[in-house]
């Protein structure tokens, strides 16, 4: 059933080998060459006249999509695609349920694309696994389509970059952010030593049992949290195929985390067991004065019913640390396209419908997702929609900074994940832990390719 | 039909036999060999999911030079090996105990050795994740009762020390798998003649030395079977601590079976995470050859 539209889509190879020799010749230079934007043009034009043009298509392309079918995130898009679905009859899209975990879905989606399906034909992917699925070839660059790159936020589109070219389109953005109690403090601490030392006052005055929490078990979410703090102290973990994470600042930023825990009693040991929802409980029971995490928890925190800071809380940029700017880690979900998929303009019009500012608002107010269309930021309704001032979101935004953009991104926060974890459940020094992970980390991008030669061009 | 009729049939007998036992042989082939060479073969190349562009090139044993050198890997398979000894003798010295208890008279046995089985009905993972709710937390009764029979002062986070991070694992394996041991025990206990005691006592015997010399040695089988069973199981430990620890904190509780998971199926190295398989299958064959080789006679001596 899902042959028959390939008369208006037709696969690639099947179109090469039965078109005329011109064509087939055509389709290897497109393949070889970098950059052939004329011959793909022309191609695709040829591709349109001769299977959608004039005359219509038997049935409707069919195109399958595996977005979320939970909660309140999956009625939205049910209702999203319906709407697309009526005002595009030629594209049929089916929604293909896959585990919201990230760690399933990435290793099912890499199943199926070494298998070269041609299903799901759009992928939602986490912001870290774009460069990762665009070298392995699994994902179409989306520059033959020419999207509207400059209404996004340039920090979403340089994340989802790769050699230069865009592979995904930015759906919705998180952030990492701070959570702070309005109800303690006047305003929201500018560096970590304001923080520590708030945190410590409101403490020993008010007798919360928590200072400071956030996600410290050894899962990816103490990188986003450590990348933040490295960014305050004015660190990165890699500088084009260079591997920087045992520089001073970083050092320094570790070591800043590890005594927040073990020496100024700060930050509790127990984050370091905890992910997004344990901290989300402690701030949200009214035990905490800061916690840091990811957007979503602000409709839940606002919810009067299960919530004792309903109306008590606000958010900020992350602090910063000596010789460094504020830091938001950038995650999000960015749709692509499989780059087997037999109707891959069909697939493109679904996204860039998804991606309109009608359809990221609707998301903003029913899922409280942050758009990733800076216009929006300016539209009062962005604020009702996502129950706090948009300009504050905004802020924390504009100083998002993407993790590592490279295909072995996962790898390589393996890798730090356990020297974060290590150093900071006091097994090794900060500054030891760091080296031996910077020269693992380094080992890596050098055995497959990706080493220091690559520092030249990168960033 | 030949000159020999005996033989003939014989033949054909021995024909027919091959073939009716032709297809579970195949299977067995099939689902048993066949993986496992394949896994062999897989360990042999550089095959990496995640980088397609490096291909899948033939490598030799370069995966398994990089599992001796693997830090990672000696760590886990030290962790293993720890995990190992500590439970199964936990294990088969309560079990005894138990079963030594099950194995007397007394009103409502049966009921008791049906409820020490408890435990080991339950799934693993449930278990595990009772028991880390019981050491998660301030609230955790474990730290509730410690801190009450004043114990300690602060109630420790025990998933983030090296040490204690292993004690509501170790906990866990020992609460979970005793009732197993004890019951393979008791079923040694009752195959041995009431008459042996009544003869050890006529000689004057004490309890000890009834145990000693009449108990264990005709209790060894059990035992062996016991160790076998349990030594294997604790060795191929997977979801107790994945569910508990995560192998953490770092890396410092993880087990063979995590790390090769989670090479072979989370960072999707098929190359390197089937060497690892093939190691852990190779260091398991070896101790069950282990124990039939050097344990083994005892077994066979008592039977005889």
């Amino acid at each position: 059933m899902a042959r028959a539209p390939a008369a208006c889509y037709p696969a690639q190879a099947e179109t090469a080998a039965s078109g005329p020799p011109g064509d087939a010749a055509i389709l290897t230079t497109t393949r070889s060459r970098p950059r052939p934007r004329r011959p793909s043009g022309v191609w695709l034009g040829l591709l349109l006249a001769l299977g959608c043009g004039p005359e219509r298509p038997a049935g409707p392309a069919v195109v399958t999509f595996p977005g979320s079918e939970l909660g309140a995130e999956g009625r939205v898009l049910r209702g999203q695609l319906a709407r697309f679905m009526a005002t595009h009859p030629h594209i049929r899209v089916v929604q293909r349920p896959t585990p919201d975990a990230a760690d399933q879905r990435h290793q099912l989606y890499v199943q199926w694309l070494n298998a070269r399906a041609s299903e799901p034909d759009i992928l939602q992917l986490d912001v870290v696994w774009t460069p990762e699925f665009a070298a392995a070839g699994w994902i179409l660059d989306l520059d033959r389509f020419r999207p509207p790159t400059d209404s996004f936020f340039p920090a979403t589109i340089a994340a989802n970059t790769w050699n230069g070219r865009l592979y995904a389109l930015p759906w919705f953005v998180d952030v990492g952010m701070l959570y702070w109690r309005t109800d303690l403090l006047r305003a929201p601490p500018a560096t970590f030593a304001e923080l520590e030392r708030d945190a410590a006052r409101v403490r020993a005055a008010r007798g919360l049992p928590y200072g400071f929490v956030w996600q410290g078990a050894r899962y990816e979410g103490l990188v986003a949290v450590f990348s933040e703090y490295l960014g305050g102290y004015g660190g990165r973990i890699l500088d084009g195929g260079r591997v920087t994470v045992s520089s001073p600042a970083a050092v320094e930023a570790l070591t800043a985390m590890r005594d927040e825990i073990h020496r100024d009693g700060v930050v509790p040991p127990a984050v370091l067991t905890w992910h997004e929802e344990e901290a989300r409980f402690a701030f949200q029971n009214g035990q905490a004065v800061f916690m840091r995490n990811w957007p979503y928890a602000v409709g839940l925190l606002r919810d009067s019913a299960a919530s004792r800071v309903a109306g008590r809380f606000d958010v900020a940029v992350m602090p910063a640390g000596p010789g460094g700017r504020p830091s938001a880690a950038l995650g999000g979900q960015q749709l692509a396209i499989n780059a087997h998929s037999r109707h891959p303009e069909a697939a493109w019009e679904v996204i860039r419908y998804l991606t309109e500012p009608a359809q990221m608002l609707e998301r903003a107010r029913g899922v409280g997702e942050l758009p990733t269309r800076p216009a929006l930021y300016d539209d009062p309704a962005l604020s009702r929609a996502l129950g706090l001032p948009a300009e504050r979101a905004r802020e924390v935004i504009d100083h998002a900074v993407p993790r590592p953009v490279t295909p072995v991104y996962s790898q390589l926060s393996d890798i730090l994940q356990i020297a974060l974890h290590r150093a900071l459940t006091g097994q090794q020094e900060p500054a030891a832990a760091l080296a031996q992970a910077a020269g693992e980390m380094q080992a890596l991008l050098d055995r497959v390719g990706l080493g220091r030669r690559r520092s030249a061009d990168g960033d | 039909m030949g000159i020999e009729p005996g033989l003939g049939v014989e033949r054909r007998e021995a024909r027919f036999a091959w073939g009716l036992a032709a297809p579970a042989l195949v299977t067995i082939l099939l689902v048993a060999l066949f993986p496992l060479a394949w896994t062999v073969w897989e360990s042999l190349h550089l095959h990496d999911l995640r980088m397609p562009w490096l291909g899948r090139p033939f490598v030799g044993v370069d995966n398994y030079v990089e599992a001796v050198r693997d830090e990672r890997f000696r760590g886990a398979l030290a962790h293993t090996l720890f995990f190992t000894v500590v439970t199964v003798a936990l294990e088969l010295g309560l079990g005894c105990v138990l079963a030594l208890a099950m194995n007397r008279p007394f009103r409502g046995r049966a009921l008791m050795r049906a409820a020490v089985l408890v435990p080991w009905a339950i799934p693993t993972v449930v278990s595990a994740l009772l028991w880390r709710f019981i050491f998660e937390g301030r609230s955790g009764i474990a730290n509730a009762l410690l801190v009450e029979a004043g114990v300690v002062r602060a109630a420790p986070v025990w998933f983030i020390h090296t040490d204690l991070a292993w004690v509501p694992v170790i906990l866990a394996d020992v609460w979970k798998t005793t009732p197993f041991v004890a019951l393979l025990l008791l079923a040694g206990l009752q195959n041995i003649d009431p008459a042996l005691y009544e003869a050890a006592r006529i000689d004057g015997a004490s309890a000890w030395r009834q145990f000693r010399h009449v108990t264990l040695p005709l209790l060894k089988p059990a035992i062996l079977v016991a160790l076998v069973f349990r030594t294997l199981d604790a060795f191929r430990v997977f979801d107790l601590i994945y569910v508990m620890t995560g192998g953490g904190p770092g890396t410092s509780t993880e087990p063979i079976a995590l790390y090769t998971f989670h090479s072979l199926l989370q960072n999707l190295r098929f190359g390197y995470g089937s060497a690892l398989s093939v190691i852990g299958f190779a260091v398991t064959f070896a101790l069950a050859l282990g124990y039939v080789r050097f344990l083994g006679p005892g077994l066979t001596e008592t039977r005889a």
